[in-house]
């Protein structure tokens, strides 16, 4: 048996490393993405306040920490028995928006936009962020900027620190906004939609026009069949903050919903011991292994899961694009695993969109921010990260300390999906034992849609950065390295 | 001269700290109003907006080593990576965020800009608030060799 090693990944920096196994003829039976997670948080979370709980898991990951924040709160408001002020809850909301503008902005355009405006087959030196620029101008650049520093200008206001949140509390907020914070959150706002609705007509001129990448996009290994997952609102609109766990079929139909309360009774964990990272999937229906369809458990989580597990947006704007998502792929479920990128837009333009609802909201400058709690006992939160359903549950003892924590994070949820897309694209590939140069790319192209969260260590700095494809013969011995270095 | 020290690292996860740890003891030594000493969990885009305005910026930060080599310490200009992570898996790294600022025109890019990196074997993923044993006696180190950068610019 060859092993194909692709280790570690371009754009996704983290720990992650593909391994791809070729049969006898030379063509793929299997790949996996493995992602070494963080290891002993529920040790570490034992016998900590509950309080600091916010602050302790939003250090967790430097990508989601906003979300982590607020999985947190919200599951400390439920283990203090406490419902926080409406203008408390439109507060955290508002925050999430700004979190959102700035994630959806920053994985459009320096992850996922390189493959699409400069081309999946670029030298690696143009397909980036710059050659994104080169080619679609530097006036472009200039706004891409400026409205990523708009969400983290919002998030910063709101939460106190831009990079680790301080201002959730179980029962509310620490702080309330003023007028002139509301003015500037406003004019923010507003120009992030502007800036949204001209992403999304770019995704067209770029993508939609262009019937190869539409080709590619409809293909067979960038199609997964998967059950799909996210938090909707009481009319089955997509929600950020809040609302109820969603799952619809391959059709787009409901399969369930629940609450949080209840994600162990519909979501249950898969171990393969070559992986730290444990699969979930639908419990009702059973882990089948790595295969998409009715049959199999898995699920999707993120932007187009989201889009997929929801009946619109709830936005009049993103609506409209949200109708057009799917009049345009064929209707509802949208399996198309690089149509991520574009769900990721659609959302980009409800956040700006929901943010200028909320900044209008007389209640927004409220004083009443939080109340006070009640006894200690278990709590759960949820709260859609940008990447996919995260889920907080904490028991606490009697003086308010943890005794169990479990953290459900988003690239859990995908983790099954995503080992597929890998193994799917490798496929489409690598036939007969010829190892294409294109591989390398089209291969991350499958997973960096899903903008999985590895391990992240917040290390920034270190040494050189190869993409490394290690080939091994039927003996596992190493016949051939690709190397590319970044 | 203004000049701004950022301890980079997350203090929960053991050694990845170090840099957060390191300007913890300069906090101690130092106490001077054109020098900022601050810790950040963050890299790329995030990082460069917390240096803009600075003349110098000197980053304390865990380095993956090459060689295998854990605990020395090495002053690294950041010209002379040829590649760097980023804080996370979907932000870019300080070096493109800066060239990409370079190209939109920005002016407040410090001048300088060096790393004094921890160099580590691996990077751990096991949560924890305290160093390993190696790492801890990097610390001293480090300090002085960031107390010498900010000498070095004080004279110049």
């Amino acid at each position: 048996m060859k092993t194909v090693t692709i280790d570690p990944i371009t754009r996704l920096e983290g720990h992650g490393k593909i391994s791809i196994f070729l049969d006898a003829k030379g063509d793929v039976e299997n790949a996996y993405l493995q992602i070494p997670e963080l290891r002993g948080f529920e040790r570490f979370a034992q016998g900590r306040r509950a309080e600091d709980m916010p602050q302790i898991t939003s250090r967790i990951c430097g990508v989601c920490p906003v979300a982590h924040h607020f999985a947190s709160t919200k599951a400390l408001d439920d283990a203090f028995n406490v419902e926080p002020p409406s203008a408390a809850k439109k507060l955290r909301e508002l925050m999430y928006c700004g979190y959102f503008i700035y994630d959806h902005i920053l994985h459009f355009y320096y992850l996922g936009a390189p493959d699409f405006v400069v081309g999946p087959d670029a030298p690696p030196a143009k397909r980036n962020v710059l050659g994104v620029i080169e080619k679609a101008g530097l006036e472009i650049g200039k706004e891409v900027i400026k409205h990523r520093a708009y969400g983290q200008k919002i998030t910063a206001i709101l939460g106190g620190k831009a990079t680790h949140p301080v201002c959730g509390l179980p029962g509310g907020v620490s702080k309330s906004l003023s007028k002139d914070e509301v003015k500037e959150i406003e004019k923010m706002a507003k120009s992030t939609v502007e800036f949204a609705k001209f992403s999304l007509k770019l995704f067209d001129d770029i993508v939609l026009k262009n019937k190869n990448y539409v080709d590619l996009i409809l293909s067979d290994p960038y199609t997964l069949k998967t059950y799909n997952m996210g938090l909707v609102d009481k009319n089955n609109k997509v929600n950020f903050y809040d609302g109820k766990i969603r799952v619809t079929d391959q059709k787009g139909k409901e399969f369930v919903k629940f609450d949080v309360k209840d994600y162990y009774k519909n979501i249950a964990e898969h171990v393969e011991e070559w992986s730290y990272v444990k699969f979930t999937y639908l419990d009702s229906i059973g882990w089948k292994g790595f295969r998409d369809g009715k049959e199999s458990g898995i699920y999707r989580v993120g932007p187009l899961g989201r889009l997929n597990a929801a009946e619109g947006m709830a936005t009049p704007l993103a609506d409209k694009e949200y109708k057009r998502f799917y009049e345009t792929l064929g209707g509802k479920a949208v399996n198309s695993t690089l149509a991520f990128h574009w769900a990721r837009l659609i959302e980009l333009l409800y956040a700006a969109e929901r943010a200028m609802e909320l900044v209008k909201d007389p209640e927004i400058t409220s004083k009443n921010v939080r109340n006070p709690v009640g006894g200690a006992g278990e709590g759960f939160g949820v709260t859609e990260a940008a990447r996919g359903t995260l889920i907080h549950h904490y028991k606490l003892d009697k003086n308010g300390l943890i005794d169990k924590a479990n953290l459900i994070v988003a690239t859990t949820n995908n983790a099954g999906a995503i080992n597929m897309s890998v193994r799917d694209a490798a496929k489409g590939v690598i036939k007969k034992g010829k190892v294409n140069d294109g591989l390398l790319n089209m291969v991350e192209m499958a997973f960096r849609a899903y903008d999985p969260c590895f391990a992240c260590a917040t290390h920034t700095l270190p040494g050189g950065m190869p993409l490394e494809v290690d080939i091994y013969d039927h003996d596992k011995k190493l016949y051939k390295r690709l190397r590319q270095n970044l | 001269m203004k000049t701004i020290v950022l301890g980079i690292g997350n203090p929960i996860l053991g050694d990845d700290g170090v840099g957060v740890h390191v300007v913890n003891e300069l906090k101690k030594q130092i106490n001077n109003p054109n020098i900022t000493i601050d810790e950040a969990i963050t890299g790329g885009m995030n990082l460069l907006d917390l240096i803009l305005g600075y003349d110098k910026a000197i980053i304390v930060d865990a380095v993956k080593s090459n060689d295998g080599k854990n605990g020395e310490v090495k002053r690294i200009p950041l010209s002379s990576f040829s590649a760097m992570h980023s804080c996370n898996p979907h932000d870019v790294s300080l070096i493109e965020a800066v060239q990409m600022a370079k190209k939109m025109g920005e002016n407040r890019i410090p001048q300088g800009i060096i790393v004094i990196g921890v160099m580590m074997k691996e990077i751990p993923c096991e949560f924890g608030e305290k160093l390993s044993k190696k790492i801890a006696t990097a610390v001293p180190k480090a300090v002085e060799m960031t107390l010498n950068e900010i000498k070095k610019y004080e004279k110049s």
